[in-house]
């Protein structure tokens, strides 16, 4: 794929990912046929800042798990008050992070 | 999720509920004259979904399963896994196979359904209500 498509593609989905990550993901979206391309810039990406807000808000339900697919955790967290209110804690600090190797799964099933 | 990294979860997950279980049952104080863990009820004063499991379980502990069911129907769920998850992870992990995580997958994939997701909601939205109206 042409570079200037793939910088621009990653300039807007950088947030999505873990740093680490996107190097490769550079690399590799790179190497891929142009035929990809539709794929790619139309896959559904989950936003960690929005998964943060749902899990300060709601996090006790259990619903950022739900929204971000964890559907067994998030049933965890529903019928337990939110691991008895310490994984809702814990799960603020861990919610981004769940979220872009969510978002980096989804992108390698495109990519490999 | 990789097998390892889940299988260690629903082990701390167990070891903590079994934890809680004990400190619940041996404390003299009645738990419906404290506030409890639950961050909603904490912060809001309406019980949440689950709240009154922790009753629910000892119910069942005590041999009353009717109780239980009045307490909060999620009670039964968490004692079915605190009793099943243990022996089920000791197989796999000695026999070096995988199956409570493919059923975890299987399930998972399962409840995305449209036509299990929903009343599922709707069920888990009726217990909150029962809930409040229980005032618990």
């Amino acid at each position: 794929m042409e570079a200037q498509k793939v910088d621009m593609f990653i300039l807007n989905s950088a947030k999505y990912f873990e740093s680490y990550q996107i190097n490769g993901i550079r690399e590799r979206l790179i190497a891929l046929d142009d035929s990809k391309w539709a794929m790619i810039s139309s896959v559904q990406l989950k936003d960690p800042t929005v998964s943060l807000i749902v899990s300060i808000l709601a996090g006790s339900l259990g619903i950022d798990r739900f929204l971000i697919g964890d559907i067994g955790l998030g049933i965890g967290k529903l019928i337990t008050c939110g691991g008895l209110g310490i994984w809702a804690i814990i799960d603020w600090f861990l919610i981004m992070g769940a979220t872009r190797e969510k978002n980096m799964q989804k992108i390698q099933q495109l990519l490999y | 999720m990789v097998r390892n990294k889940l299988y260690l979860l629903l082990f701390t997950a167990c070891t903590a509920g079994y934890a809680w279980l004990t400190i619940t049952y041996y404390r003299t104080v009645s738990l419906a004259l404290e506030p409890g863990v639950c961050l909603i009820k904490r912060v809001t004063g309406i019980p949440c979904p689950s709240c009154g499991s922790t009753r629910s379980v000892l119910s069942v502990l005590n041999g009353d399963i009717a109780g239980a069911l009045l307490w909060n129907p999620f009670g039964i769920i968490i004692v079915c896994f605190l009793v099943i998850v243990p022996f089920w992870i000791l197989f796999d992990v000695l026999r070096r196979q995988s199956t409570l995580f493919n059923f975890y997958n299987r399930t998972e994939l399962f409840l995305k359904r449209k036509w299990i997701a929903i009343p599922a909601i709707l069920l888990v939205l009726l217990n909150w209500i029962w809930n409040i109206s229980k005032g618990l």
